[in-house]
């Protein structure tokens, strides 16, 4: 048997790739840094995800269990890597812990960061209570706890979502769509309809996002049967009258200024590059694209492939990505390393 | 005046200071023009619900603004303010007193539902022209209009009776509606009428008019068709909140 595979990263796309490697037989250490698998769906503590409507702890839960119950699947949580040398088919890492390790390859599964909303000061997060983010919601909803205000804990009556906090704005240097938001957002409003159906939900937005299916099963069924309201205004500020949240802005189909009031306004967070992808760079010399992501080859010969032969890459560290679609480039990447695999035994052989 | 845009203005948004003076500078007149901006502050969240309680206003909600209703109106064609994507919108966010500006023109829709065919996620448009207009007028914004007078005369003297007698009906509507009998049109189609109509038929439309004809055995279907209409009514004064506005406007009294 060959080398173990490293896997950094132990998230959606870290999880399948261990997985998918270990079911063929191919060894594999799993590197995390924090002290549990699961990545930001667990960590985060994530509700019902999209579009499965499972609950993150069961669905990702599950694929925690599975992966790290495996023989072949060497769990390593709190840990880091701290130099990577060789080249493909035999590497050495150095890990955190000080042990050092040899593998054939490295799949990068390290995933991204959650905009922190204090970079939007004129949206009122971390001004006022009542501004949360789309993570602190998904935290109300998954502790069965419900959408509540954080000053008082009454239940809100009137609920802003505003779309592209941190995406989309050349004014923080993030030009990319997070891609999720729209969706997740959506999936919110109807979840707050659902708990409260008191409380009216508008969603401020500048484009709607929901592509593929999702246009059906979110865009629609929230305005269709939710009654979730859309006002195309990108918002300027949100203040506070001593009572209420103030959200000022335009609504730009009737071309005037809103001041309307709410009890709570959530940002839609995007999704920021990982910030250790500069050293994650260095470590495994690969590159990162202008906005930070790591730099993915295209994928019409093989899946998952970096600048650096033997480092691949897989889920969120490449860009704004769902969890279906990290799972299945999780997934993509441990075939890509076994067919690389493959092709290398046949030449020497 | 040295404004663009002048369209977007509203008359009594634009404040004019007869008399005053800055700094030892008179700026009179259009040189102290300001312009206050039309802020909305509020929404009425019950107003969707209330026009999509009435007959033609169900599926309003679903509206996304794509604007091919009114590319497709034939009103819109004519008259560039009757905006059915806009007033939907206006609904759908509640923002009552502008919508009342138009109070005057949304009856206008001719029902050419065209508006119908080119809506991609089936609102309706139509059908919410109709039940805005029905709501203006409920809700006492705009007198009943003419059409609504007739429907009124016409259902009740069917409903009542399982038949329509046309003299009966346009006497009533005439009087209703303000309107002299004698009109040009109306004496020459009832001259011709003489003249053309067997005799027979002639005798039975004189006679109808003084004796009221019903349908046999009508009395079953009228209660049925009373019963529902009555339910109807209460339920759209419920949602449309119109017993507490009574109750309001004779408590000002």
């Amino acid at each position: 048997m060959s080398k173990p595979i490293l896997i950094v990263g132990g998230g959606p796309a870290g999880l399948a790739a261990a997985h998918s490697l270990a079911t063929f037989g191919q060894a594999c250490i799993l590197v995390e840094k924090e002290d549990r698998l699961g990545g930001a769906p667990i960590l985060e503590g994530y509700a019902k995800l999209v579009p499965s409507g499972e609950w993150a702890r069961d669905a990702i839960g599950g694929m925690v269990d599975r992966a790290a119950g495996h023989e072949l699947v060497d769990v390593k949580t709190e840990t880091t890597v701290t130099s990577f040398t060789g080249e493909m088919g035999d590497f050495t890492a150095v890990l955190s812990n000080g042990d050092s390790v040899d593998v054939s390859a490295a799949i990068l599964c390290t995933g991204f960061t959650h905009f922190d909303s204090a970079n939007k000061p004129e949206w009122g997060f971390g001004t006022y209570p009542d501004v949360v983010t789309t993570t602190q919601v998904e935290q109300m909803i998954s502790s069965g706890n419900g959408v509540r205000c954080l000053s008082d804990g009454r239940k809100p009556k009137r609920v802003a979502i505003l779309l592209c906090v941190g995406s989309r704005d050349r004014q923080i240097g993030r030009e990319w769509c997070s891609k999720i938001c729209c969706t997740v957002s959506a999936n919110m409003a109807m979840e707050i309809r659902e708990e409260l159906p008191d409380c009216h939900v508008y969603i401020y937005y500048m484009d709607i996002r929901t592509f593929g299916l999702y246009e059906t099963k979110y865009y629609w069924k929230s305005q269709e049967e939710f009654k979730v309201k859309y006002i195309k205004a990108r918002i300027a500020e949100v203040t506070s009258d001593g009572e209420k949240l103030i959200v000022k802005g335009e609504d730009t189909l009737v071309k005037r200024p809103i001041t309307i009031p709410f009890d709570m306004v959530v940002h839609a967070i995007g999704m920021d590059p990982n910030v250790d992808n500069p050293q994650l760079s260095e470590v495994f010399g690969v590159d990162l694209e202008p906005h930070g992501y790591v730099d993915k080859a295209n994928s019409y010969s093989a899946s998952g492939l970096t600048n650096k032969n033997g480092v691949f890459v897989a889920g969120s560290a490449t860009g704004p990505e769902t969890i279906d679609d990290s799972i299945a480039q999780g997934k993509a990447a441990a075939m890509a390393v076994l067919e690389q695999r493959q092709l290398s035994a046949r030449l020497v052989g | 005046m040295p404004i663009h845009e002048k369209s977007l203005i509203r008359p009594e948004n634009l404040k004019v200071q007869e008399n005053i003076e800055l700094e030892g500078i008179d700026v009179s007149g259009h040189w102290s023009t300001f312009i206050e901006s039309r802020v909305v502050t509020d929404y009425n969240e019950a107003m969707e619900e209330e026009i999509a309680a009435l007959p033609g206003g169900e599926f309003i909600h679903r509206c996304w603004q794509c604007g091919s209703c009114t590319n497709s109106c034939t009103v819109n064609a004519i008259n560039a303010d009757f905006n059915p994507r806009y007033w939907i919108y206006l609904i759908r966010t509640g923002m009552e007193s502008e919508l009342l500006r138009d109070k005057d023109i949304i009856w206008q829709c001719v029902s050419c539902n065209k508006c119908t065919y080119a809506c991609p996620r089936d609102v309706v448009p139509e059908g919410v022209m109709k039940a805005t207009a029905h709501w203006l007028e409920l809700k006492g914004h705009t007198p009943k209009s003419h059409s609504t007078i007739f429907d009124e005369i016409f259902s009740e003297q069917v409903i009542e009776t399982g038949k329509i007698e046309d003299g009966r009906t346009i006497r009533r509507y005439f009087k209703q509606t303000g309107q002299a009998l004698r009109q040009p049109w109306l004496e020459e189609m009832v001259k011709r009428l003489l003249r053309n109509l067997p005799i027979g038929m002639l005798t039975r439309m004189g006679l109808a008019n003084f004796i009221t004809p019903k349908t046999a055995g009508w009395s079953g279907a009228r209660d049925a068709i009373k019963e529902y209409v009555s339910e109807q009514e209460a339920h759209h004064r419920k949602v449309l909140g119109l017993d507490d506005l009574v109750k309001a406007a004779e408590n000002e009294l």
